[in-house]
């Protein structure tokens, strides 16, 4: 399991280590850090990936993105590159519990190719664009690395 | 005091100030009749009044500023004086007129008084008969030729100079020249700006001094010739011409200035019979010489770090002056004590040059304890309106000396928690830790000089906020964006919505 990736402005940041967090007031964001002894208040407003933290009452942005996020941000950056084939990828390690496609099918952009389980969870990996589907590398039941060539489209 | 002098008073004003008058006059037994725009209906200052009457829509304009509708809340309310507050129609000398002509008491200066201190450039002409210096510069208007203009500022003022508006305040109006080339287009600028903001376009230009310090002088006058001087404040933490935070006394200011500045006081408001409430304001360069700059005669946005100082309620000296009551000895003798500061709370960020930063506050949680006083202008919930000032609220501290109320400003802000917008207070915690400031030696040009556009965070403060965003989001759902405003009175709400939807019929 991987720990969520944080970026702001774009550039990833390493959270700090060690540091305890504690809701003071949940509903009105208000949280204690603490390690080794100090601790902090902090503000902490948000949800889903979008989160600001004000840290000595300056508000900073933060995008805080899973890895299931990240793979969905990853297909929706490569629909924006529709040319050549397009080795889809696994962006997690997992299960391959389905592949719906077989060779030769066409496919619509989002239509689901291979479902993968990890974290008890399913999660569709979806054709990032329309295509044909050239190359069908996994079949159900093998457990794959994240990075790892699922389908490849034409 | 015995009796109440007024039994109602209306506050033509809303926020920060017109919450901090209607607490007054709860303790001086006054029923406080706010009033408030179509944006305001649930604003602070109305559901903590007494009474409340709708004057219109959100602009300024129809409401705020619409003398015709707020006489008629103070005739409806049965409202005896009206207080003004500052900004909106404090220093405006026909709704002064206006007040007095229908029959009530104006808590400030008589109207003519307004009339003549109204035109700034007059009040400096005045000043300078009376034998206190001015700041270098023209006593008359500038022409609309910009050649002419120009011409003038280079033989009689110097660069860089600074035109300002005859009939302005608040930095409006105002543009800084550093050229002959420049003077044409600020000119046109300036007098476009001052005409929209004020009705009047006229500029005059004065000497840019610099480095200084601003100092002004709180001055309290009754109606029977009894004057008292309460002491200088420091205003020298500016941006765009405008206070941020504000000291009493000046670090800048010894024993001989400080009898200079009374003396230059005195006679400024010597110059106008007045009444209520005044403050002159001087230049103060390195030198420790003073020039006159202009006089308010009206309440400060900074009055608190005075009346910390010196113990006395200012608006209650107002309403009491203008129910034509004496100062008394403990006011004309008052000899200030300790070292006061307070820092303006804004929705502004500065770390994009002070802009207004917009948006519903979310947290709101605000320091206490010894020496600390909030006057607050909003609270969790409030959303705050575009039309007007993004003044939050006023962080005021006062202790036995200057390094005490600077540490207590520090342990304050270090208190203070607020969500939803972008505030000012990273900039006065970081002032607080500035070894200039703490040495007390500072000028107008510290935000420029010293802050600039402020720091990005560092990779410890990014590394730490990423650990509170990731354990945020792993501890659940935090609270939204905005929540909802708290309803602290229903049926008054409900009460003025109704009575705006009937207006807006």
């Amino acid at each position: 399991m991987s720990t969520p990736e944080v970026s702001v402005d774009g550039a990833v940041v390493e959270p700090a280590d060690g540091w305890t967090f504690a809701w003071v007031d949940r509903g009105a964001g208000i949280a204690r850090l603490s390690r080794d002894g100090a601790s902090l208040r902090v503000l902490v407003e948000g949800s889903g990936e979008d989160w600001i933290v004000t840290l000595g009452g300056r508000r900073i942005g933060l995008r805080v993105r899973t890895w299931r996020e990240r793979a969905l941000e990853e297909v929706e950056a490569a629909i924006g590159h529709p040319h050549g084939p397009l080795e889809v990828r696994a962006s997690l390690p997992g299960l391959v519990v389905g592949v719906p496609v077989e060779v030769g099918a066409a496919v619509e952009a989002g239509e689901p190719l291979v479902t993968l389980e990890a974290m008890k969870m399913q999660n569709l990996v979806r054709a990032p664009r329309a295509g044909r589907v050239s190359l069908v590398t996994v079949r159900p039941g093998q457990v794959v690395a994240a990075g790892a060539v699922l389908i490849t489209l034409e | 005091m015995l009796s109440p002098p007024f039994r109602r008073l209306l506050v033509a004003n809303r926020g920060e100030i017109a919450i901090r008058i209607l607490r007054t006059c709860r303790e001086m037994g006054i029923e406080a009749v706010a009033v408030y725009s179509d944006a305001d209906v649930d604003a602070p200052h109305v559901t903590e009044s007494d009474h409340a009457e709708r004057i219109g829509p959100a602009a300024p304009a129809s409401s705020y500023l619409d003398i015709g509708a707020l006489l008629a809340a103070a005739h409806r309310s049965g409202a005896q004086a009206i207080h003004p507050g500052y900004g909106f129609l404090a220093e405006n000398a026909a709704f002064a007129h206006a007040v007095e002509e229908a029959g009530l008491i104006f808590v400030g200066p008589p109207s003519a008084t307004l009339a003549k201190l109204g035109d700034k450039l007059a009040a400096r002409r005045a000043a300078a008969d009376a034998g206190v210096p001015v700041v270098p510069g023209t006593l008359l208007p500038l022409t609309d030729d910009p050649g002419a203009a120009a011409e003038r500022l280079a033989l009689e003022v110097g660069f860089p100079a600074l035109l300002k508006a005859a009939a302005g305040g608040g930095g409006r109006g105002m543009r800084r020249v550093e050229r002959a080339e420049e003077v044409a287009t600020a000119l046109i600028d300036a007098s476009r700006e001052a005409g929209a903001a004020f009705g009047d376009g006229t500029i005059y230009a004065e000497r840019l001094l610099t480095p200084a310090r601003h100092v002004e002088v709180q001055v309290l006058g009754d109606r029977h010739g009894g004057l008292a001087v309460l002491g200088e404040r420091d205003c020298s933490v500016q941006r765009r011409h405008q206070k941020l935070l504000e000291e009493s006394p000046s670090p800048a200011v010894d024993e001989t200035i400080r009898d200079a500045l009374f003396d230059a006081a005195r006679r400024v408001v010597g110059t106008v019979g007045f009444h209520s409430a005044a403050t002159a304001e001087f230049l103060l360069d390195d030198q420790g010489h003073h020039y006159f700059l202009e006089m308010n005669t009206r309440l400060q946005v900074e009055h608190g770090v005075t009346e910390l100082v010196t113990g006395l309620d200012l608006v209650a000296w107002q309403i009491r002056i203008a129910a034509g009551e004496r100062l008394g000895p403990e006011v004309v003798d008052c000899r200030p004590r300790g070292h006061a500061i307070q820092a303006r709370l804004y929705a502004e960020d500065p770390y994009r040059d002070f802009a207004p930063a917009p948006g519903t506050i979310g947290a709101w949680e605000m320091p206490d304890g010894p020496g600390v006083r909030v006057d607050p202008g909003v609270r969790a919930g409030t959303a705050l309106p575009a039309e007007y000032d993004p003044l939050l609220a006023k962080l005021l501290v006062v202790a036995a000396d200057r390094p005490a109320a600077i540490a207590r400003l520090r342990r304050a802000l270090d208190e203070t928690l607020i969500g939803g917008v972008q505030t000012d207070l990273p900039f006065f915690r970081w002032l607080v830790d500035q070894p200039g400031f703490g040495a007390g030696h500072y000028d107008t040009g510290l935000i420029p000089t010293l802050w600039g556009g402020g720091q990005p965070p560092s990779a410890d403060e990014l590394r730490l906020a990423a650990a509170v965003a990731v354990a945020a989001r792993g501890a659940g759902a935090a609270r939204p964006a905005n929540v909802d405003s708290r309803d602290h009175d229903g049926w008054a709400t409900q009460a003025r919505r109704e009575a705006v939807e009937r207006s807006a019929r």
